[in-house]
Parts: structure tokens; sequence; C-alpha cells
């Protein structure tokens, strides 16, 4: 099956990176940050100076305590940091090392084993659930797995390049998914990648186009719309890799391949590190001299942070915006308000918009609060990387998809 | 924050632009009248404005250009001072600053001053502005519609919508494109993005009430070429716009329900 997205945008950002890994960067620091993980509460099962290594739990989510997240590499538990309403900020842990849990993978051939692996590995948290962008409860049932094997986003790591390396992997975490549910799974990948012919019962969709033609949301849109009802889950293709490896192996991956660009690098290029690597780390030997913003993410929408996010194959250095202040009250007045700038549709803004829901209808719902408009102009389908082009068009002043994660809240207390 | 280049402003500036060729045309034939009315016009509409900005902290916006532009092209000739100040006050407000400022604002800034106007004022004579406004305003229309400022089929339903009513009603359609009235009007008033439908199928729609309704006032009431025409005909329009699009949403989501259940 083909699906051809005719909008999109290609938006010129210098610095993009060279499509060739380049080596494995060492990093001391790795963080695993507990707002990756949604609004849940987390017991943290390990104290500061306890040594783990990689696979060992780390926190376990309080009202669902099969759910876990491991340790992404071995080493000493620097720090752990609790912030506001004593939610978990983040967990340091300093490398060491590589060893590793080794779990059991003998009854991977039925349901409930594959299940109790990617559960108890940690793993489990690689999917989430269209709508709302939350972990899936470990005994639910999808109406369908999104397996997005491409990345639309600007400088993110060409899928070919992995494929190629881990094609193996990659086939044996798509016959894991089909041991876990019955459920029809879609492989959306780019044209001509080189897959080993048989994946098992899924299902290829070819898409081709322009960012957004690669996010998730817009697979789920055409192809099977999620809904409160018929909940779609959604997987990254580097995770099915690590399901492949963990299925081969026993352990979980030490690293994952990653793009680092952005025009505050000398040589933006792809290398190998751990999930949540320290980013200052990993980029600091190429970056050019200046103010720089380290972000997790695409420079569409990442967000600046100390370590790379569960969710992100990429992290993109940018050039800190350092405005002059304007010269006098009257001119700052005249460039800001403190009312954000209203938007004017236009066709960039109908293009910045991956599904053919209505785009201005939905933005407008959300600028101004009706939760019940948004969620009937399709809010439900949507995750905060559906709108950063949106934003980017508009002249970034609205972050939508800041307004959107506050209403997918709001609706899913509902 | 990397930022795209489709804000507010930009594409204020991109439809000033877009209309400046109007502007030039517009000076030439009206001369010191035209002056003196646009930069009053201007100045009542900079004052609100500024009002608004320190009382709502609604920002400026360069589009105060257009209104005044088009305020003094299709506005009624002869008036008083008071009466201009009167009229765009009124549009200003009343149209667009207690919504927010432009891009929140449901019906044309110009157009509620124009109406103002027209309805106030009866007895004051309003000129038919010829060709050469109409020739003027076709640069622009192909710019703004390369650009995807103006969706063009709003002009285009526009067109349809006016010549089908001009058809039923045995009415000599070759003289439609010389009023510069008709044409300015569905360029730059119908096809403002911030008062019109803003769904594909919602644009065919407006634009096609739009021209119909001109045609019918046009034909019917005030001449074809007469600017209280396309200036009555996108009040009604852009009213109904929110409801067009309401429909198109309503019909496009039943439709995805049956396809996927």
């Amino acid at each position: 099956m083909r699906l051809k997205f005719r909008k999109g945008l290609d938006i010129g950002i210098p610095g993009a990176p060279r499509q060739v890994i380049d080596s494995t960067i060492p990093v001391e620091r790795v963080g695993v940050v507990g707002s990756d993980y949604g609004p849940a509460r987390f017991d943290i099962l390990v104290n500061e100076g306890e040594t783990v290594e990689r696979g060992t739990p780390l926190i376990r989510e309080r009202k669902r305590p099969d759910i876990a997240v491991a340790a992404p590499v071995s080493g000493m538990v620097e720090e752990i940091a609790v912030g506001a309403r004593r939610r978990l900020s983040s967990i340091v842990i300093k490398t060491d090392g590589d060893a590793a849990v080794v779990f059991n993978t003998a009854d991977t051939q039925m349901r409930e084993g594959v299940r109790r692996l990617l559960l108890e590995s940690g793993s489990w948290t690689s999917f989430r659930t269209r709508p709302f962008d939350r972990i899936p409860d470990p005994d639910a049932d999808p109406s369908a797995i999104f397996v997005t094997a491409m990345d639309t986003r600007p400088h993110a790591v060409d899928a070919r390049v992995v494929f190629e390396r881990h094609n193996d992997d990659f086939a044996r975490g798509i016959a894991l998914l089909d041991q876990l549910t019955p459920a029809p799974t879609y492989v959306c990948h780019a044209p001509e990648m080189p897959f080993s012919s048989a994946l098992g019962r899924a299902l290829r969709i070819e898409v081709s186009g322009l960012h957004p033609a690669g996010l998730a949301g817009t697979h789920i849109h055409y192809i099977a719309p999620a809904t409160r009802a018929k909940v779609a889950w959604h997987v990254h293709y580097q995770d099915v890799v690590a399901m492949g490896y963990l299925v081969r192996t026993g352990t979980l991956p030490a690293e994952r391949v990653i793009a680092l660009s952005g025009p505050g690098l000398s040589d933006p290029r792809l290398v190998l590190a751990p999930s949540g690597a320290d980013l200052v780390e990993l980029t600091r030997i190429h970056a050019t001299p200046g103010d720089k913003r380290i972000l997790s993410g695409s420079p569409l929408c990442g967000r600046e942070a100390r370590f790379l996010s569960r969710y992100h194959w990429q992290a993109s250095v940018m050039l800190r915006d350092t405005g002059k202040a304007p010269s006098n009250w009257m001119m700052a007045a005249l460039r800001h308000a403190a009312a954000p700038v209203p938007l004017i549709p236009t066709r960039a803004l109908d293009y910045a918009f991956g599904t053919d829901l209505p785009v201005v209808a939905l933005l407008r719902a959300l600028s101004t609060g009706d939760t019940e408009g948004a969620e009937r102009f399709g809010a439900l389908e949507l995750a905060e990387d559906d709108l950063a082009l949106a934003t980017y068009v508009t002249g970034g002043t609205t972050a939508f998809g800041a307004l959107l994660r506050r209403m997918l809240d709001t609706l899913e207390a509902e | 924050m990397i930022r795209g280049l489709w804000e507010r402003e930009t594409i204020a500036l991109l439809i000033l632009a877009a209309a400046l060729p109007v502007g030039i045309a517009g000076a030439v034939e009206g001369g010191w009248a035209f002056a003196t009315t646009f930069t009053l016009a201007l100045a009542v509409l900079a004052f609100w404005q500024g009002v608004f900005l320190f009382a709502r902290a609604q920002l400026a916006t360069g589009i105060g250009v257009l209104t005044a532009l088009a305020v003094t092209l299709l506005g009624p000739q002869g008036l008083a001072p008071w009466q201009i100040i009167l009229g765009v006050s009124f549009g200003a407000v009343i149209g667009e600053q207690v919504f927010g400022g432009w891009g929140r604002n449901i019906i044309n800034t110009a157009v509620a001053s124009l109406a103002f106007l027209f309805f106030a004022f009866p007895e004051a004579v309003t000129p038919e502005p010829g060709w050469l406004i109409a020739v003027s305003s076709v640069p622009g229309a192909a710019l703004l519609v390369v650009l995807g400022v103006l969706a063009w089929p709003i002009p285009v339903g526009a067109i349809m919508g006016i010549a089908t009513v001009g058809l039923l009603m045995g009415a000599d359609l070759s003289v439609l494109f010389s009023h510069g009235a008709i044409v300015f009007g569905i360029v730059f008033l119908s096809g403002d993005p911030v008062t019109s439908s803003a769904t594909p199928a919602g644009r065919w729609a407006y634009g096609g009430l739009a021209g119909g309704l001109a045609g019918l006032l046009g034909w019917a009431a005030y001449g074809v070429g007469a600017p209280q025409t396309i200036v009555f005909a996108t009040l009604l329009a852009s009213l109904f716009a929110p409801l067009i699009d309401h429909t198109v949403i309503t019909i496009s989501a039943a439709a995805r329900k049956r396809r996927h259940g």
C-alpha cells in the first residue's frame, strides 16, 4: 500500500547531518528524565551511590507497577533529583563498564511471554498510545500498531542507515510484535527501504512526501484513525530494532543511532550514543564558538534539555538568539504584547498540517481553550509533534504543541 | 526558537504590497480629495490601534493602510471629516478591535466602516471606481494567490457565483471586469483570509455566496459597479462564513466516521 503525501513543507535549516555513522561517543553521564513519561507518578527503586547494570529497573509507575523504566547504561547512580510536588525530575547515572542484565527470552513464542519480557526489560515504554501519547496499559490490546519506520523531521537520522546495519534485528522485532497482539501491524516506511523480504504479518505502507509525512500522527490519521474507543499504538523503528536485539541477546542494546545537527556544530553527523546521553558531552567536541542552545529533538520541535529524551533520536545545536532589546518602551510595546498575536490562515498553514483535519478551526479552538471544539476538530488524533510545523510557520509566537498537550490532559481527565 | 515567515505582520505587508498598484491608481484618479480622505482614515485607524494597544495589549498592525485605502476608494464622496471619522471609528472598534484585533475579527474592518457610511449617510453620492482600479487590482491578486495568502477558490467561486446570477437574470456579463469596485472588492474584501471561510470546500461555498449576493444586489438594486454591491455582499457572506465552515467540518467528520467506523 502506498500513501502519497502532497502537502508538507521543507524548511531549510543549516547544519543537516552527514548520513554516516561516525563513531560511538563515550558519555560519562546519562540521565533518565521523569517528564518523558507523562504525568504519572513513579516509585524510585534505586538509591544514590548504588551500582546499576544496563536493564536494571530504576523507576516503576505507582498506579501500574508492571511498567518500569530500565537503566540505559551500567554505572553508578550519581544523583536523584526530585522536582515540584515530589515528582521525579531526573536520575543521573555515571557510566562505568558494560554489565547488562540478561532477560529470559525463552517463551517469546507466546503472547504472555512477550509481554513479560517487554515489561521486565523496560521496553514497554517504547509504545505510546494515540490518543494522548501515553504508555499503554500492560494488559491492553491496541486497535493497530504503527511502526514509524521513517523520520521526516528536519535533520533526522535517515532510517536507511539504521536498516542497513540492523535489518535482522528489525525483522525480529516485528516478529515479536506479531506475537504480542492479534491487531494489525503497519510498518510505515519511505520508498525503497532495504528490508529483508519477510516482515511477518506486518503490512508495509510506503509513505512519500515532505514533513510531516513521517509522523505517526499523519500515518494513523490516514490509515486507521484513533479514537477513545479505538486506541492505536505507535513505536519508533529504533525501538523495534532494540526489541529484536533483546530477543537475540537477552540484553538491551547499549546505544542508538542519533543525529547531531544544527548550525552550531562544525561537523553535523550521526553517532552512536545511549538513550539519555548527556547532550553537552555529546556536542562539546564539535560545537562552534559562541552561545548555543542544545535541543533534545529536532530544530523544529526539540526542547532545551541536558539529557537526550527517551523519545528523541536526534539532538540539535542552535545558535542562541541574542536579539537586541528594543531601545525604548514605545518600540517594545509596538513589537510585543502580553496577548498572543492572532493567526492568519494561509496556504503555508494548510501545508504545515499532516492530516486533513480543519487546521484553522483546530488552532483557534486550542488558542481559546475550547476543549469541546478541539475534540470535535480532531485533537485526539494529534500530539505535540504534529503541530510543530504550524507553530513554526505562524512565526513561533504561539506554542500550539504546548496548548494541545494541556488540552489533551484536560480531555484525558474527563 | 526558529520561526517561520507567515506571521501576522508579514502577511499584512504582503497584502499591502499587493494593494500598492491600486493605491497609486486611486491617487492618480482621485487627486487631492483621495489624499485627504486616505490620510484622515489612516489617522483614525492609527488612533484606535494605539488605544487598544495600551488598553488591551493588542498589537498594532499595518493592515490598517489597506482599510484606509478601501474606505477611500469605495466610500461616498464629499463627506465632512466628522462623517469619515465616525464611519472609520465604527469599523475599527466594532468591526475589529473589540474582537481582539486583526485575525480575530469576523467582519472586515473596511466592510464595517463602509457599510456604516452607506447606511448612515445615504444622501452622499458614491462614485463607481472605473477600469483603472480593476486593472491595477489584478497583479496584486495574482501575487496573493501565488503566495497562498488569497485562497484561489474564493475569487474563482465569486466569479462563478456572480456569472451564474448574471446569466439567470439575463445581464450583460462582458462589462463585469471593467468595474473597479467588483474586482477590488473580491480580491481585498471578500478575499480577506481572516473573515472568509477556512476549509477547502467552505472557500468555494463562501466565494460562490459572496459572488451570488453581489450579482443579486448589483443587478437588482445598486448597479453592479456600485461599491455598495460588493460591500454588502461581502458583509453578508462573511457573516455566513463560520456557518459554512461548521457545516463543512460536520459533513467531513461524518464522512470520515462512515469510512473508518
